[in-house]
């Protein structure tokens, strides 16, 4: 293998002409390490990667960064704004500071970890794969979660898991208010057990006691001239 | 698509050259054309209009004809008119300084019955609204908006998706007749003709068929009826029906007002002093190049009102 399996490749995001092409050739040729420059919140930082290999992110990145990723670890050093890894399917993403809308909205797989706050409708949407926030999430988080496990260790905002199909929620602090068709059940320890699994593999320590958020299912089937069933807002 | 910009500088500075800077960050947002507002020092005696004629062989004609009506009013001209030095362009940009301290709406309908077709981008004593065709470096190449000194502004990228592209249409607006406000908006209002015809009824006239000039019209209509600032973006949350993300600035304040699903972004920092917003973070990493430690989205029906004076009110209503 070439010297460039080893070595970091750095980019610098102000020459940020034909950027994820860049970065996807060169893990294709073998490199494992890249470091990205001067992100300068800029959008679309890291789409379409695969792995293997990392690509870190010296500051803050813009909307949509890491997403269809397809196994490539993207670690961003500050925040990120709206879509972080959006529809991806495997890989991992860390954010080190906040995110604001719509995190891993429509995932499929892969883990993504935020260590500040989450704005709202995080895992919107979200088809698999786990997505853990350290801090809080805003409204309408896991709306429409299909699969995958969402984790936040901090509170949760108003309309958690509205119209949540299947898929867990797992809320260790306060929850603002319930969406329709969520409830809170009484995880078994296994359950518990299997996700302070997942937490520490994050190299996230403590001892959580969660509520677990799953669908009641009586959306699943119901009959749409009965608005009491559905019809929350 | 648009995008939207502001900046508020704690000791004032360069306005100008900040928000295009901003403004071309977001170029990909849109650049059917781009507009300012800027704010100067405030001279109450003095009245600038900035006019556009779109057809260059007028604004001789029409800039006498504007100072005659001026002089008819009982005003009188301030000092010499500056004149935009495209070579070849088919229109012509004035800024006329005038003296007069009547009613602003009089003023307006002279300014289109003494001299037709020409567009009144802005009248203010403070306010100067500059808005042309192309992103912000071509706007700025020939209007040299860099150049300008002041204490706050806002800037906008268009891609018209509801109504036509002219320099017209393009932002920001001003609030006909209320001197000083501007408006620069994202989104697009559902309820706009309602309320075009409820404020065509209290004798408010529109330069555009834009939706965006509305919002601006009304609020200053609120506040003439005694709202605060403040109370007058609260309204608009539930008054207004449609999408919107808007910035609005008169010459001690900027606020801001989001719909209440907010699917239009808007980041706002605050860096030592100064505060800056935007559409895109990175317009305000364009001017503030270092890493941000105080942003945040605000949230669906979020207001808030940034003073000159360093207060922030703020409120989801």
């Amino acid at each position: 293998m070439s010297q460039s399996a080893t070595a970091e490749l750095v980019l610098d995001a102000d020459d940020g002409h034909r950027l994820n092409r860049r970065m996807r050739d060169a893990i294709d040729a073998g490199t494992r390490e890249i470091r990205v420059v001067n992100p300068r919140s800029r959008h679309n930082l890291g789409v379409g990667q695969h792995g293997p290999g990392t690509i870190r992110f010296d500051g803050s990145v813009g909307y949509y960064c890491g997403g269809l990723n397809n196994g490539a670890e993207i670690i961003v050093s500050r925040s990120a704004g709206w879509g972080t890894g959006e529809a991806m399917s495997s890989g991992r993403i860390e954010i080190g500071g906040t995110c604001a809308l719509g995190t891993g909205a429509s995932m499929r797989g892969g883990t993504i970890v935020v260590r500040g706050n989450c704005g709202p409708r995080t895992a919107a949407n979200m088809k698999g794969g786990t997505l853990i926030v350290e801090g809080a999430v805003g409204y309408l988080a896991g709306f429409m979660t299909h699969a995958g496990d969402l984790i936040v260790c901090g509170d949760a905002g108003e309309a958690l898991g509205d119209s949540l199909w299947a898929g867990n929620i797992w809320v260790a602090g306060k929850i603002a208010g319930l969406g329709a068709d969520a409830v809170v059940v009484e995880p078994t320890d296994e359950e518990s057990a299997r996700i302070h699994g997942l937490l520490a593999a994050e190299g996230i320590d403590g001892t959580f006691t969660f509520k677990k958020v799953v669908a009641e299912r009586k959306l699943w089937y119901f009959d749409a001239r009965d608005p009491e069933a559905w019809l929350k807002v | 698509m648009c995008g939207i910009a502001g900046i508020q500088l704690r000791h004032g500075g360069p306005i100008g050259s900040h928000l295009v800077k901003m403004c071309q960050a977001m170029r990909h947002r849109g650049f059917d054309s781009t507009g300012f507002a800027l704010y100067g020092d405030p001279d109450p005696t003095r009245l600038i209009l900035r006019l556009r004629f779109p057809d260059v062989s007028t604004w001789v004609a029409g800039t006498d004809a504007i100072i005659a009506g001026v002089r008819e009013l009982g005003g009188d001209q301030h000092s010499e008119h500056g004149v935009d030095d495209a070579v070849g362009a088919p229109d012509r940009f004035v800024r006329l300084q005038v003296r007069y301290t009547g009613d602003i709406r009089r003023l307006a309908v002279m300014v289109d019955e003494v001299a037709p077709g020409v567009e009144l981008q802005s009248i203010g004593h403070s306010l100067e609204i500059i808005k042309d065709a192309g992103d912000a470096e071509m706007v700025d190449a020939r209007h040299h908006v860099s150049a300008f000194q002041g204490s706050h502004g806002l800037g906008h990228v268009r891609l018209a998706t509801e109504s036509i592209v002219s320099v017209a249409y393009g932002h920001p607006f001003w609030a006909e007749p209320f001197p000083d406000v501007s408006i620069v908006h994202n989104g697009q209002l559902t309820n706009y003709f309602t309320l075009r015809r409820l404020l065509e009824q209290d004798g408010f006239r529109f330069q555009t068929g834009n939706d965006s000039e509305l919002i601006a019209v009304y609020l200053a209509d609120k506040m003439s009826r005694g709202q605060t600032f403040y109370e007058a973006l609260k309204d608009s949350v539930y008054e207004l029906d449609g999408c919107f993300a808007y910035l609005l600035s008169m010459p001690d304040r900027i606020g801001s007002a989001k719909d209440m699903f907010a699917i239009k972004s808007i980041v706002v920092a605050n860096i030592g002093g100064d505060v800056a917003m935007a559409t895109e973070e990175q317009a305000i990493r364009a001017v503030y190049t270092e890493e941000l430690d105080d942003t945040q989205h605000p949230d669906p029906r979020s207001v808030f009102v940034w003073e000159r004076d360093g207060r922030v009110l703020q409120e989801i209503v």
